[in-house]
């Protein structure tokens, strides 16, 4: 067989095809240029990079930003969004760095975040309500198409959605400190379902959109994580949602990932139920609950993106040469697997030089002898 | 309505969730007289033990455990006003938690709050993005058994072993057991910094903090 290149690896693997190796590759938001990252490259790491096939627009409503910067500790953001039916506002907090590079988190690699939440009461829903149902999705595939001539066959790139329905209240309009969503999801829950609905409606020319843009793959970019989403919300606000999307896509040829680095465990059952193609960022324990092994068998018409766990990184680099063998002999013969680098900035020379050592040498069909001696080769 | 049934009523409204109702509940038994310790450590604590106990056991998530906390609130919300002060407190242990400086997530570290509040524990809950210095503050203030720090994110999880240089150049670390947890933390990390234990999960976190009283 031919060499593939790194974008039919990718793509041949995500679509539950015998690829020549297992492939890997990192996400152009989390990878930092430079003699490491190019070594690695040429050692066959692959690149993906995301983008949307849409813009947004806000009609009848008047969001101003004012700063507040500190000179000691982060500065503060304060976003206001006035429309006609009232104003909320949030408060974020944003460390050195955010904005400055091709990632939205900091130096440190910390992401901003929220110490004010727009939704604080029941009152506040009705604005967010009106925002959404005066939210115009228009297409745009200048940016991907840009991404597609500037990678070539050096990797891929894929089409996303930011949160959505519920998963957007959870993380970004009421937020889950202190249990907030699951409280307003109690108290007030006809609120909580009108506004899933408006949001859901708001969202359906996306769909349509993204099934008619240049990328291959579109990722869900829910964050899945059993912890907050138990297997009652999943099936009543995910799984809908989620199936509206594939049926789109699907018909249009693309593949369809979800972002699933939490703890899947509890809705192992739930998953097949889907027709998600890929599990994106799946984490091993210790940072998740499943191994390769057990989520190809649970799930065999899913492929797997396994995220590599930062806990490991933090062990450095002969931890990770571990870590990354035992991934290996955990996932057969490697078929429907993808190894992503990372979901975090802060990968170090060293780890990333170490992971690939491992991965570079991982040609399909995985076999014992063959981990072996990948093994053998790093001593 | 008898001593009994009003117990059962509130251990009810918390094992149904019940925010509509609780605070009807909670009056109702204070209007009949019920000790209002009686009516929280026999009415409403087994009530969370119970939900506690179905969250143990994966029947229950973390949902539930939330809107349990929050009914307990509100019906502890009508009965404060009923406890009278000057009774003998019963020394409890105690324990601190924090989610540690730079992170801004907290629901595991209020998992953990709402369990060692089940299992008896006097919590001083910190909340999140907490300093080292802060903790030290509060461990000379607060004299607990436990110090609990969480950590999300793998760019954080390296302040916990900041507060424990810190506990130890004030001389405080052999006085408290310090446990670490979060997503990205191992017992190969604990170790390295030098944390007594490293929690597996919350209710395995909260079983050790009660073992470790208990000795």
């Amino acid at each position: 067989m031919a060499e593939m290149t790194r974008r039919e690896r990718i793509l041949t693997a995500s679509r539950k095809k015998m690829a020549d190796s297992v492939p890997f590759f990192h996400n152009w938001r989390h990878c930092q240029q430079g003699a490491a990252e190019r070594d690695c490259r040429n050692r066959g790491m692959g690149l993906s990079w995301a983008r949307p096939s849409y813009t947004f627009t806000w009609h009848g409503v008047d969001v101003t930003e004012t700063w507040k910067e500190y000179t000691t500790g982060p500065a503060e953001l304060r976003r206001t969004f006035k429309t006609p039916v009232g104003t909320i506002s949030q408060v974020e907090k944003r460390e050195a760095g955010v904005g400055q590079w091709h990632a939205n988190r900091s130096w440190g690699d910390v992401t901003p975040w929220q110490t004010e939440r727009a939704i604080k009461g029941p009152e506040d829903y009705k604005v967010l309500r009106y925002m959404y149902e005066n939210l115009e999705i228009k297409p745009d595939y200048f940016p991907l198409e840009q991404a597609k001539d500037w990678l070539g066959e050096d990797g891929f790139i894929w089409d996303w959605v930011p949160h959505q329905g519920v998963q957007l209240l959870m993380i970004d309009w009421v937020g889950s400190e202190g249990g907030r969503f699951f409280v307003h999801h109690a108290r007030y829950p006809d609120l909580v379902d009108e506004l899933f609905e408006v949001i859901s409606k708001a969202y359906e020319p996306l769909w349509e959109i993204a099934a008619g843009s240049p990328s291959d793959f579109f990722l869900l970019a829910d964050n899945i994580d059993a912890v907050l989403v138990n297997p009652r919300l999943f099936e009543k606000y995910f799984m809908p949602e989620w199936e509206k999307c594939c049926a789109k896509m699907h018909a249009a040829g693309k593949l369809v990932g979800v972002h699933c680095d939490g703890r899947m465990a509890p809705l192992k059952d739930l998953v097949p139920k889907t027709s998600i193609d890929v599990i994106e960022a799946l984490h091993v324990p210790p940072m998740g609950d499943l191994t390769i092994g057990e989520a190809l068998e649970l799930w065999p018409d899913k492929v797997i993106w396994t995220g590599f766990p930062g806990s490991t990184y933090a062990l450095g680099p002969e931890e990770t040469k571990r870590q990354a063998l035992e991934m290996l002999r955990g996932m057969g013969t490697g078929e429907r697997v993808c190894f992503e680098m990372s979901t975090e900035n802060q990968v170090s020379n060293e780890n990333l030089l170490a992971l690939t050592s491992v991965l570079e040498h991982a040609t399909l069909p995985l076999t014992a002898e063959k981990i072996d001696e990948i093994e053998r080769s790093l001593e | 309505m008898t001593r009994e049934e009003h117990l059962k009523a509130l251990r009810d409204t918390i094992t149904t969730m019940n925010l509509d109702g609780v605070k009807a509940v909670a009056q109702a038994a204070m209007d009949d007289g019920l000790d209002p310790r009686e009516a929280i450590t026999e009415g409403m604590v087994p009530g969370m033990v119970e939900v506690g106990q179905k969250f143990e056991e994966g029947e229950y998530f973390l949902s539930e455990l939330v809107v349990a906390g929050e009914v307990m609130k509100d019906g502890m919300e009508v009965m404060e006003p009923y406890l009278t002060a000057g009774a003998e407190e019963e020394k409890k242990a105690r324990a601190i938690m924090a989610t540690v400086e730079g992170d801004y997530h907290d629901i595991g570290k209020n998992i953990v709050v709402t369990l060692l509040g089940v299992q008896g524990f006097d919590v001083a809950d910190m909340g999140m993005d907490v300093s080292a210095d802060r903790i030290v503050e509060k461990v000379k203030e607060y004299h607990p058994d436990v110090v609990g720090l969480s950590a999300l994110l793998s760019t954080t999880m390296s302040h916990m072993g900041d507060v424990i240089e810190a506990l130890k150049n004030a001389g405080l670390r052999d006085s408290v057991k310090v446990i670490v947890g979060g997503t990205p933390v191992t017992p190969a990390y604990a170790d390295s910094i030098g944390a007594d234990h490293c929690a597996a999960n919350a209710i395995e976190g909260v079983h050790k903090c009660a073992e470790w009283v208990k000795n």
